[in-house]
């Protein structure tokens, strides 16, 4: 069996493109326009029909999330950058929505370090603005001179790892999900090939299997214990499988069984807990780094 | 015809580009979408509120003057009633010892009268008992003496009788 691991899937190329030559609509590109239209969506139906009284469910939930947003860049950054609002509200959906897209098989556009090295450039601009901002050019470039001009160089590369490590902090985990995501697939689907194979290959221990099953079943139930309940499932499921595969002769055992429902326990900490502690990360630190920038006012 | 895909990690300029515009794209929509209008709506909540509390606070400063003015308006009517009462009072025993004083004088002159009158009557009852006395003396007289006598010839004698009868009785 082989796994491949892709980038994104190139749709689309234009080719003798004026000024940019070949032009490739890749997935990542479908994805983000699908996933702005989507976080647009969600801030229209949030965000109509406000009252100031009466509020609907609908609102109070808006409210909430707006609110806490507000709290979140005010508590990092102070009330003196409530124009950056929008900016950490926008990544922060985009990036959660992107993020999310893979538990319903789409491709995430955070899997893609375009992406994420798109946004860390915003934030590096921003970063960079405000540092000349503070301390002007000359504060700015004798900075890179920090504590001895032999630091230099150190200091020029530590500038630019700062969105370099963003983006690929982003990315790195996103990526690594999927990838996890599909060794899991392949690996289960590998091992129900080769269990249905081995289990359906004879009636006789096909029956045991489920026979076995029953057995423990009745006994978990009787006995009220966790661990024969589970047990006999595992078995019957297995046994009615094998089963199966024999008496299709070793048709059913080509699906694979394995991948249904386990991968979600994978998917709960890589797509879920991963996805959103990312786009978290992401967001503090565009604020920690643009107050890091501005100075002490 | 077999799927073309870009390699795991690369960095494509187009999407790039598109990713920021996409981003700033993004950060319009939700301004415009979303926060705005929560912003909006939260604020238009906290001066509403705000605005209350003043509301409160004024009808509150109002209900007490107006409660001070209640106030100083029965203590006013309390202090008029006590004026008027007292001034009924005064006027009341001002007229009663008027009256009584009339009352009192009338029956003095009534009194004075009556006096007058049982000293008029005695007088006159005198008077005529004198001349009763001195016909009847006169009478008596002219019985022992035998004889007429005139009265205008003994009238001191008839007067010097009846003196003497007066003191007597």
């Amino acid at each position: 069996m082989d796994i491949s691991i892709n980038g994104a899937k190139i749709l689309y190329t234009f080719t003798d493109v004026p000024l940019f030559g070949t032009i490739h609509i890749t997935q990542t590109l479908v994805m983000s326009w699908i996933v702005l239209l989507i976080v647009t969506g969600l801030c229209i139906w949030l965000g109509h029909g406000l009252q100031v009284e009466n509020v609907s469910r609908r609102q109070a939930v808006a409210e909430l999330l707006v609110t806490k947003l507000v709290e979140f860049v005010r508590g990092n950054m102070g009330s003196e950058f409530d124009k950056y609002i929008p900016l950490v509200g926008a990544l922060f959906a985009t990036s959660i929505v992107s993020n999310l897209m893979g538990l319903v098989g789409m491709w995430s556009p955070t899997a893609d370090l375009s992406t994420e090295l798109g946004w860390a450039l915003v934030v590096f601009v921003l970063i960079t603005y405000y540092k000349l901002k503070s301390s002007g050019l000359v504060g700015y470039l004798k900075g890179f001179l920090d504590p001895i001009f032999l630091f230099a160089p150190l200091n020029v590369i530590s500038e630019f790892a700062t969105p370099v490590s963003m983006a690929c902090r982003h990315f790195g985990n996103i990526l690594s999900g999927t990838v996890i995501s599909a060794l899991i697939y392949a690996a289960l689907a590998a091992a129900s090939y080769a269990l249905l194979g081995a289990l359906g290959a004879n009636l006789v221990v096909a029956a045991m299997v489920l026979l076995a099953g029953i057995l423990f079943s009745v006994l978990g139930r009787s006995k009220k214990q966790t661990f024969p309940k589970i047990l006999g499932a595992v078995l019957l499921v297995l046994g009615v499988l094998a089963l199966l595969t024999k008496l299709t002769g070793g048709l059913a055992g080509q699906f694979p069984w394995l991948d249904i429902g386990i991968p979600a326990l994978a998917s709960l900490y890589f797509d879920w807990f991963s996805g959103c502690i990312q786009a978290f990360i992401f967001c503090t630190l565009t604020t920690i780094f643009i107050k890091q920038a501005a100075g002490d006012p | 015809m077999s799927a073309i895909y870009q390699s795991l990690v690369t960095i494509d300029p187009i999407t790039l580009i598109c990713t920021i515009c996409n981003l700033f794209i993004q950060i319009f929509l939700f301004k415009h979408f979303l926060f705005d209008k929560v912003m909006a709506v939260l604020d238009a909540r906290r001066k509403a509120a705000e605005a209350e509390l003043t509301e409160a606070r004024n009808a509150r400063t109002d209900a007490e003057t107006m409660k001070a003015e209640y106030e100083q308006n029965m203590a006013d009517a309390k202090a008029q009633a006590n004026a008027i009462v007292a001034a009924a009072q005064k006027t009341a025993t001002a007229r009663s010892e008027e009256l009584i004083g009339e009352a009192r004088s009338q029956a003095a002159q009534i009194k004075q009268k009556a006096e007058e009158d049982i000293a008029q009557e005695r007088k006159k009852a005198v008077n005529d008992l004198k001349n009763e006395i001195g016909g009847i003396a006169m009478d008596i007289a002219s019985k022992v003496v035998e004889r007429e006598i005139r009265e205008e010839d003994h009238r001191d004698l008839i007067d010097e009788f009846i003196r003497n009868v007066g003191d007597a009785s």
